[in-house]
């Protein structure tokens, strides 16, 4: 009945008008969290092998292909003194032949010539269980780069009809590995057991290159051509200007990343700022409309409190009626939003197959917040409005 | 609540008039629970102002009154709230009805807060006063007279101490007025509290405690 007395004079036009604007401001901002959150991994994704705040250090390759891609005992101790060295590994390479074949149940149809390299294992992060090798063992664990893979499903599999596969496949897939070197020839099994973007090359156990060398190429020199550096502070001036000096190279993809992340990180905190903006305006037609509903039915809501009605049940229904709405509008923004991120997952999948989806937990706790601060605020000025009447 | 009391309390802006010549004014005035009194008054005399301090809805008084030796002033909203629905009913003399609403419904929207009379009793009043024809009409396409009517029983779906009528019976003829009087009082009594009726010439026939000239 309080219902009916206080619907009066209620706008549609001005309540659809706010209903849009607030679902349009929550989406904005909701799509942007989001979309930050299910684009951000594919720039700076984690590697989960190689940490991100290692530099890999190289010798840039001279136009004529003079001076010695490999680093000399004393070029490495000269990096290691460096104040801004934490410590530094060797790539060691190795220096026999070595070739591959994969195949799903003992049959054989994929083999390659192929090469190992090894850094020091407290370079390389991955459970340690997995990532041994002694003499005597017959299967040795490989990380292999995520690019070999997206090579494979992209260039491979397509054009000759095979089915893409996962890094989760991947692992179950025997290999074997045949070694060739010093008149000898040695079989064993290879698995793999993580992908890396940071390395482009095959990683074995520093302990299997350190054996393998010694049995196959005995005589051969291991001087590194690449060394992997922790560093204390990735973006010291230092570093660049060193490397510079002695002509080296360092893997600048994590610097692009970095940039990308950036930029990304400024796009949607625009985005988001544009939408809560959006929001806020919404929030004060929302509030102006229910200001002027109170002037309009000043005076039944004035009788209503004069026979004996409280200001909090006199305040309810347009309580109720806020609230309503905002939740309306946080859960057609969230539906909203899930559809429309089907359409760019489908997108970025395609680019980037490996990318783990993000949960919408974040932004259904973003919402929420966003939901909870505008209903309270709603509610309390709607029974500060009643109460001064 | 047992007693209301004005000790020299005066409308503000009486406060330059010297001769206020009042029973109520400027006098130490106490209305008790269960007697029945007529405030007498010529028009201007602040007749509805008395009605609008002592239900609590203006302040601009000057002097101190009491509800039970308590300063009304130091009320808060929801003590007047929980007064409003306890011990104090008050009969505007605009009445204050919802036009949206239906005679029923205006009766029933105070009684719905306060759970007080069955429905049955509710229709037995408006049989009583020669409007069970309106139960269902909506209040603005009514005459003040019927109106009023509607208002008394609204004001008296309440338990109360006090029961302030503001000019009940201005636009009834005398048979409504009776009948209107008996239906009040007797509901007065059931409670055993006390009715403060204000008129400025025609009154409720009743016997009056108590006949104060403002």
């Amino acid at each position: 009945m309080i219902w009916k007395l206080l619907r009066q004079h209620i706008s549609p036009l001005q309540f659809l008008g706010f209903f849009l604007a607030n679902l349009l401001g929550m989406l904005i901002v909701l799509f942007a969290f989001q979309f930050y959150r299910d684009v951000r991994p594919v720039f700076s994704q984690e590697d989960g092998v190689i940490r991100n705040d290692y530099l890999i250090v190289s010798k840039r390759i001279g136009a004529m292909g003079f001076g010695s891609p490999t680093f000399s005992k004393s070029e490495i101790a000269d990096l290691r003194s460096q104040p801004f060295t934490r410590s530094l590994g060797a790539f060691t390479a190795s220096q026999y032949r070595v070739s591959c074949s994969m195949g799903i149940e003992g049959v054989a149809d994929f083999g390659t010539q192929m090469y190992f390299e090894a850094v020091p294992d407290a370079f390389v992060d991955t459970d340690l269980a997995q990532w041994t090798f002694k003499e005597g063992d017959t299967m040795v664990p490989i990380i292999l780069p995520r690019s070999y893979l997206a090579i494979y499903n992209f260039g491979f599999a397509q054009s000759h009809q095979l089915p893409k596969i996962s890094e989760g496949i991947v692992s179950m897939i025997d290999m074997t590995v045949v070694l060739r070197g010093a008149g000898k020839e040695h079989r064993l099994r290879g698995r793999v057991v993580g992908f890396t973007n940071r390395l482009q090359t095959i990683l074995v156990p520093e302990s299997f290159i350190q054996w393998s060398n010694h049995e196959f190429a005995p005589d051969a020199d291991a001087s590194p051509t690449r060394l992997i550096v922790e560093v204390a502070n990735p973006t010291d001036d230092r570093i660049a200007n060193y490397v510079k000096q002695h002509g080296y190279d360092i893997d600048e993809d994590k610097l692009q990343a970095g940039k990308a992340t950036y930029f990304l990180k400024v796009a949607s905190g625009v985005v988001m700022g544009v939408g809560l903006l959006i929001s806020f305006l919404s929030f004060f037609i929302l509030m102006l409309s229910i200001y002027l509903l109170v002037q309009k039915n000043n005076r039944k809501l004035q009788n209503l409190l004069l026979i004996g009605y409280s200001p909090a049940r006199v305040s309810l229904p347009y309580q109720t009626l806020t609230v309503g709405m905002n939740l309306l509008v946080l859960l057609l923004a969230l539906t909203l939003l899930s559809v429309l991120r089907t359409y760019y997952l489908e997108t970025l999948w395609a680019m980037f197959p490996t990318m783990k989806e993000a949960s919408m937990t974040g932004v259904i706790l973003v919402g929420t917040v966003l939901f909870l601060t505008v209903s309270v605020i709603n509610v309390w000025v709607i029974r500060r409005k009643v109460a001064n009447l | 609540m047992e007693t209301i009391r004005l000790e020299h309390t005066f409308p503000a802006i009486f406060a330059n008039r010297d001769e206020l010549n009042s029973e109520v004014w400027r006098q130490d005035v106490t209305f008790e629970r269960g007697k029945l009194y007529l405030v007498e008054a010529a028009s201007g005399t602040g007749k509805s102002s008395l009605c609008s301090y002592i239900y609590g809805y203006r302040n601009d008084y000057q002097g101190v009154m009491t509800f039970d030796g308590r300063n009304i002033r130091n009320l808060t909203t929801s003590d007047w709230t929980k007064m409003r629905q306890r011990h104090l009913s008050l009969m505007f003399q605009d009445l204050r009805l919802f036009p949206e609403l239906t005679a029923l419904e205006n009766v029933q929207i105070k009684n719905r807060l306060t759970g007080f009379k069955r429905k049955k009793d509710i229709l037995q009043w408006f049989e009583e006063l020669g409007i069970s024809d309106k139960v269902n009409s909506k209040i603005g396409l009514m005459s003040f007279g019927q109106q009023q009517r509607v208002a008394m029983m609204r004001a008296l779906c309440q338990p109360f101490d006090f029961l302030l009528a503001d000019e009940p019976i201005s636009h009834l003829d005398d048979r409504n007025s009776r009948i209107m009087a008996d239906i009040m009082v007797e509901e007065a009594k059931r409670q055993g509290s006390a009715v403060i009726v204000t008129s400025i010439g025609k009154h409720m026939p009743l016997k009056y405690d108590h006949i104060l000239k403002l």
